[in-house]
């Protein structure tokens, strides 16, 4: 049987890669990190004339470099066995930028297949590519797709897996008009000092005084190194200063490597896709007036911002009243599911600790966190719309100023508005951010924006303890949430400004805005796919462990099995950290028990009282009475309520929060220093407002 | 002069870029070096530009803009 194709879609970002890949995959995908670092891999597999094909998904690059993960991945990975073709998807329409990966990737010297996405466009805008000469100066193959119309799929995969044996079978024919000869001519007595021609070889000839130096590199590595993989490729990358090649393989030669050559091989590059433009684009249009036109009102200096607004407003309205409104429905099916498994189990005549697991413990986690599913859905929805448009990007430019003020990108605005939904799918959302150091500060202050399951805690103690103002304290919750984010943002960023605003512009603004474009109903399917599967995994898995965790240290005690609270060991757990919130007036290990349970999710802290304090329906008139005396009995005033609300309000999100913190950062420790940044940050804050309010009220 | 300076809807031609060498890179093969023609297309009160680079948009944050050196070009309207 033959050995199935490997195939490797390379591109830019936003020329279309992930809409090609996916023309051929569907939704039948592996996604997994690459090996040791946290950029994504996504794989699938798909059949051709009896063939089986693996289709891996590249980063999105501009360049070959070692200066970003996702492009040492990227090298990585094409100068590696595992591949046998790669597939270069390149955006027709901005063809001068996409070649200079493409230059590069054909230095690597895999087999390499251009394919011209986007011809539509190209078309439209009455230009015309010469997809003729484009191969015979490139010397691979050219072949003109448009992934959403998928239009010349077969040919791609046609072309991929007749040319996988062979790197360069399509003949170079270069006429220069100033060729190589009138580059400077090395003076440095070179390997023959001979006049190079290599344009019958090589698709990127640079200029006389570098392949002097490349060829002597290449003696020299040969030399040193036998059985690398292209010579060439890595005598250019070492002319470059290429810091992970230069420590792979030293050469102590520096009178070949003098200087970094980069400058001069990026220049190169560019003047040769200059020259190639010149002959094979007719009537070059460079900027689309559907663009410009789109980007004259959602971009302008003043109606930028209100217009994002009034999108984000939308997109919350519709999360979070119509994903509510199905999420009703959700829980009545929940409801109805767990009161059946309940009367099922019984009706067997099950153990009451195993019932008590099954229905309170795993139905009632995992299935309150499904209930989130429609949100989830209907968010990613709006989110993956907004971004396969185009116009994701511009919220970068347009909240830049803004956000720019405290250190973090003009993107970070959008997980940090969701949060006031729930902070799962606005940490979810924070992907989208360009940086690492970006993503996780994000990922640190998002929590403090209150999402909807700490309305219950706020409602139920701002009724009981500030009557007249109930409104007004449950608001001010999320005024100080917000207050405490932006502040805690503001401090990091003075923490790690960098000195001169030359230093700074390493942290600034710098991003490709596309074409505006029609979204694909199919690219938007599979987005949402993913990140419902994605979430659907973590129920089954990381909740589910949570769940029955937060269920063994409500029911079971130091004697076993016990429906009393107050002989878990939770409510030792409480009693033993009563002097860690004395301090903030939270000192009752009825009140810390809550806060712990709170944990699984936000709102449990409400039933959970209610539970510890034996008041049945807390939310009533008579229960809330009944809790409040209670609770004054205690010494627990209006200046502990407030306490106790900045404290669920601040400190460590929901069970389903930090498991989606730790699959956005790949770390449990990282994961654990986010936990307890939160909790310090609550119990700062907490001691603040209590101390203030037993001065004020 | 920088590009910071200059106004919407000018052509620019660059002629240096006095930034972090990684970052400085990157402008690079995104197209943007010494000799590049640069468009502003908009431009913010304070801070943040949309150019074009060799027929590609792209937003710049005011303290990329600032380290650009740029020189007006002759046709520039």
């Amino acid at each position: 049987m033959p050995r199935e194709l490997t195939i490797g879609f390379a591109g830019n970002p936003n020329c279309g890669k992930t809409t090609l890949f996916n023309a051929y995959t569907g939704a039948n995908l592996k996604v997994a990190n690459w090996p040791g670092v946290t950029v994504e891999k996504k794989e699938g597999r798909f059949q051709f004339h009896n063939s089986d094909y693996r289709l891996v998904d590249l980063p999105g690059a501009y360049s070959l470099t070692c200066y970003t993960m996702e492009e040492q991945v990227t090298r990585q990975y094409i100068l590696s066995d595992d591949v046998d073709v790669i597939i270069d998807v390149a955006d027709a329409s901005a063809l001068q930028r996409n070649l200079y990966l493409t230059l590069q990737l054909i230095e690597l010297g895999k087999p390499v297949i251009l394919a011209l996405n986007m011809m539509d466009i190209v078309e439209k805008r009455g230009m015309e590519i010469d997809t003729h000469r484009l191969p015979e100066m490139l010397g691979v193959p050219v072949i003109p797709v448009s992934a959403r119309r998928k239009t010349g799929l077969d040919i791609l995969m046609h072309a991929a897996a007749h040319h996988a044996g062979h790197p360069s079978d399509t003949p170079l024919i270069h006429h220069h008009g100033r060729g190589a000869s009138s580059m400077t001519k090395s003076t440095r007595p070179a390997k023959e000092g001979h006049k190079h021609q290599h344009h019958a070889e090589y698709a990127m000839v640079y200029s006389d005084l570098i392949e002097d130096k490349i060829d002597q590199l290449i003696d020299e590595l040969q030399a040193r190194y036998p059985g690398l993989q292209n010579y060439r490729w890595h005598a250019i990358k070492l002319l470059e200063g290429d810091r992970e090649l230069l420590e792979k393989y030293p050469l102590s030669r520096p009178d070949i490597l003098d200087r970094s050559y980069e400058q001069d091989i990026i220049n190169q590059k560019y003047d040769f896709i200059d020259e190639i433009i010149q002959e094979v684009v007719v009537n070059r249009e460079e900027r689309s007036a559907v663009t410009d036109r789109a980007d004259a009102l959602l971009t302008h200096r003043f109606w930028g911002l209100p217009i994002f607004l009034l999108i984000m407003a939308l997109v919350f309205f519709l999360t979070f009243t119509i994903g509510d409104w199905l999420k009703g429905y959700f829980q009545m099916g929940l409801d109805w599911f767990s009161q059946g498994a309940l009367g099922w189990l019984q009706a067997l005549q099950v153990a009451p600790p195993l019932i008590s697991l099954i229905v309170d413990g795993i139905i009632t986690g995992v299935g309150g966190v499904l209930t989130f599913l429609p949100n989830i859905i209907i968010l990613f929805l709006a989110l993956a719309f907004l971004e396969d448009s185009g116009y994701m990007s511009r919220v970068a430019y347009v909240m830049d100023g803004i956000m720019g003020r405290l250190g973090l990108s003009g993107r970070a605005f959008i997980p940090m508005i969701l949060g006031f939904g729930c902070s799962v799918p606005a940490i979810m959302a924070s992907r989208a951010l360009e940086n690492k150091r970006d993503r996780y500060k994000t990922m640190l202050i998002t929590p403090f924006m209150s999402c909807s399951a700490r309305l219950p805690i706020y409602v139920l103690f701002s009724q009981m303890f500030f009557p007249e103002h109930a409104m007004l304290a449950a608001y001010s919750m999320y005024l100080l949430g917000l207050v405490v984010a932006v502040l805690c943002a503001f401090l990091m960023h003075i923490f790690e400004r960098g000195k001169t605003s030359r230093d700074r512009a390493s942290n600034s603004l710098l991003i490709e805005l596309p074409e505006y474009k029609s979204p694909s109903a199919h690219t938007i399917f599979i987005y949402v796919w993913e990140k419902v599967k994605d979430y659907l995994t973590r129920a089954g898995t990381v909740i589910f462990a949570a769940s029955i965790i937060m269920w063994v240290l409500l029911n079971f005690g130091p004697s076993g099995y016990s429906t009393e609270m107050d002989e878990t060991f939770g409510s030792l757990l409480g009693k033993w950290l009563v002097p860690f919130f004395a301090p903030v007036g939270l000192g009752y290990w009825q009140i810390v028990v809550a806060l712990i349970a709170g944990i699984s999710a936000k709102e449990v802290v409400v039933s959970s009282c209610a539970v510890l304090f034996s008041v049945g329906n807390v939310n009533s008139a008579a229960g809330m009475a009944s809790l409040s005396a209670i609770l004054g009995g205690m010494g627990f005033g209006p200046a502990n309520a407030l306490a106790l609300m900045t404290f669920s309000l601040l400190y460590v999100p929901c069970a389903a929060t930090l498991a989606t913190i730790k699959k956005e950062a790949g770390s449990w420790r990282w994961t654990a220093f986010a936990a307890a940044f939160q909790i310090g940050v609550a119990w700062l804050v907490s001691f603040l407002m209590y101390r203030l309010a037993l001065l004020v009220l | 002069m920088n590009l910071l300076e200059g106004s919407p809807g000018s052509v620019y031609r660059v002629d240096g870029l006095n930034l972090p060498l990684e970052l400085a890179r990157r402008l690079e093969a995104l197209g943007l070096f010494p000799g590049s023609q640069v468009t502003i297309l908009r431009k913010k009160r304070r801070g943040a530009m949309i150019i074009t680079v060799r027929g590609t948009r792209f937003a710049l944050g005011m303290d990329i803009a600032e380290h650009i050196a740029v020189r007006g070009e002759s046709y520039a309207s």
